[in-house]
């Protein structure tokens, strides 16, 4: 039944003003959910659609703010492929990604296990090292750039004391200043990644495990055939999860070396900002963020079909 | 030795290993924390004394001070309004789609949840850059509204996608029970599933206010000074006071004292939230 239809019905039926009888026939059956539909389809069409429509459609122009846009088809898109900046800055944001959520990864299945053990203290622990999920990044940024400050900070003072060579500074030197804000982003979210894997711990079947201590198996092989298959799922989907979110950094990299020193640490977030905001190039800098949307989607497009893929057993 | 001693000598080394393990995870995770509140109550000259002062006499200097010289309240309340306005909107937008996805089928659901999905996906400056210039066309640009409107977008979507699954674990009896004795599904929804599904929403008001309390870019992008919040002022004193560190700390910890605190309390919903989505 077409939606005029029912409307020219529910107006016989009543015989109210349209509109009123129409609502009201709504309010009928289960019909009268799709109200609830209505508010935030129509959010998403006017907050989240519409800009990402205009984005796409504004990187076809030459428009800086305040100065009339002209079409110019791919053109930002063609000096994108020229631009070694930003062409640095996609690397960047992938060594970012992959050296960070692999870390986060390897620890989070490390110390789940430590912790998995169940008693009062390991409830406390558990508490606690979620802590810095919730610390405000870029406060947990300036703080680390104190920690780091090359003069007055504690982790450059007791580094130096233990006689480790770091040159003028972990954040000054190009060759560890990516890595100083890894190591906040892992301190940040590791705790995440733990957390996620001991729910997926708990819920295993505990049956394989006691056919295989039967077996003689000792605690590495139980981690190996039993632990890390039966906990695949859950692993792609916190992989998932951190990398979607790794991929949208800006706060804390911001905070601890603004992109610096040079441009080691400009990750693409950090590259869009500095053409759109502040040099005001907002038809690049959109080129620049439809692409970095692409490869977003590719990754959580890619880890998905991993997720529900034959091969690894699949999801369900 | 015996072999029975060995066994008990390699267990307890064992033991040993991993309490040291445990206890140095443990100090890595908080020691920044601790260093914030600890650098707070500090004096200013401490912060030049190397190696470190581990003991201190505890100052309240600091905190006067950033009270006398900034905004402090003004930042704190727009932290404030802009975390509980995108929470009321997200769930007032949110729980109901939530309901309404876990209960009909209709065409176009999967589009629009796959939507609602994306925007966990979406690098925050795609939209962001776009919503400036449309802020700046509406006169909309450099308001709270603004930032709550933005933030809104991403807590909805989560809201929704939560409650989904909140609704789709109560059993739809009760409900369909009450549909059968004249009830409106929009009474059942109100009056059955919605105080059955509490957990879901104080998860889901925790996650949106925590989410806008530590937003730093949306603001950044869309505030203007009158309307800053908390971590755009604490951004002003690294600059201002190039090493005012203890200065930026006793500010810190008004930013974080809010969102620890909650995520104590409401520990459980916290949890649940993080996991959500992790483990099904």
């Amino acid at each position: 039944m077409s939606v005029l239809a029912h409307v020219l019905t529910t107006y016989r039926r009543y015989g109210e003003p349209m509109l009123v009888g129409w609502v009201n026939g709504c309010f009928k059956g289960k019909r009268s959910l799709f109200l609830f539909i209505i508010p935030i389809t129509l959010y998403m069409v006017a907050f989240f659609l519409y800009p990402v429509i205009y984005g796409i459609f504004i990187s076809f122009y030459d428009y800086s703010l305040g100065s009339p846009r002209t079409f110019i088809g791919l053109q930002n898109y063609v000096l994108l492929t020229h631009d070694t900046q930003s062409i640095n800055s996609f690397f960047t944001t992938a060594i970012f990604v992959a050296s960070a959520v692999l870390s986060q990864l390897v620890l989070g299945i490390g110390v789940a296990l430590l912790l998995s053990h169940e008693s009062k203290t390991m409830n406390i622990i558990r508490t606690v090292i979620l802590l810095p999920t919730v610390f405000t990044p870029l406060v947990a940024g300036l703080v680390w750039k104190a920690l780091y400050h090359p003069d007055l900070g504690l982790i450059t003072y007791y580094l130096q004391a233990l006689g480790i060579n770091i040159g003028r500074g972990l954040t000054v030197e190009r060759s560890t200043a990516l890595f100083s804000v890894i190591l906040v982003d892992i301190w940040q979210w590791t705790p995440l990644m733990v957390i996620i894997i001991l729910a997926g711990l708990k819920s295993l079947p505990r049956e394989p495990y006691e056919a295989g201590v039967v077996d003689g198996a000792s605690s590495w092989q139980l981690f190996q055939y039993i632990t890390l298959p039966l906990l695949r799922p859950t692993l792609a989907v916190a992989l998932l999860i951190r990398s979607l979110d790794a991929m949208k950094i800006f706060d804390i990299i911001w905070a601890i070396t603004g992109g610096g020193p040079g441009t080691s640490t400009t990750v693409t977030n950090l590259r869009i900002y500095e053409v759109g905001v502040q040099h005001l190039r907002i038809g690049y800098a959109s080129a620049l963020s439809n692409v970095l949307l692409v490869l977003g989607v590719i990754t959580g497009v890619l880890f998905i079909n991993l997720l529900y893929s034959k091969k690894y057993g699949g999801m369900r | 030795m015996t072999p029975l001693q060995s066994h008990r000598l390699k267990k307890g080394l064992l033991w040993g290993l991993r309490v040291l393990t445990i206890g140095a995870v443990v100090c890595f995770v908080l020691f920044p924390i601790y260093w914030v509140f600890a650098t707070s109550f500090r004096e200013r000259i401490d912060m030049f004394r190397l190696p470190p002062q581990w003991i201190f006499k505890p100052i309240w200097d600091n905190f006067k001070y950033i009270f006398r010289t900034m905004p402090v309240s003004r930042w704190a309340l727009n932290s404030s309004v802009i975390s509980v306005g995108t929470m009321m909107l997200s769930l007032l937008i949110g729980v109901p789609a939530g309901y309404a996805f876990s209960r009909v089928e209709f065409r176009g659901k999967r589009v629009l949840l796959t939507f609602i999905l994306l925007t966990r996906a979406i690098p925050p400056l795609v939209i962001a850059l776009p919503f400036r210039v449309m802020m700046q066309s509406v006169g909309l640009f450099g308001t709270r509204t603004a930032v709550i409107l933005i933030d809104t977008v991403y807590n909805a979507a989560f809201t929704a996608w939560l409650m989904s699954g909140i609704f789709e674990s109560i059993p739809v009896d009760l409900e369909e029970a009450a549909l059968i004795d004249g009830c409106s599904p929009i009474r059942a929804f109100w009056s059955i599933a919605l105080p059955l599904s509490k957990p879901g929403l104080v998860t889901s008001a925790l996650f949106a206010f925590i989410f806008s309390w530590n937003d730093f870019l949306f603001a950044l992008t869309l505030t203007s000074p009158p309307t800053a919040t908390l971590p755009l002022g604490m951004l002003s004193t690294y600059g201002v006071m190039s090493i005012g560190w203890t200065y930026m700390t006793a500010l810190g910890c008004f930013a974080i004292i809010p969102v620890i605190l909650l995520s104590l309390l409401l520990q459980r919903y916290y949890v649940s939230g993080l996991t959500f989505g992790g483990v099904k």
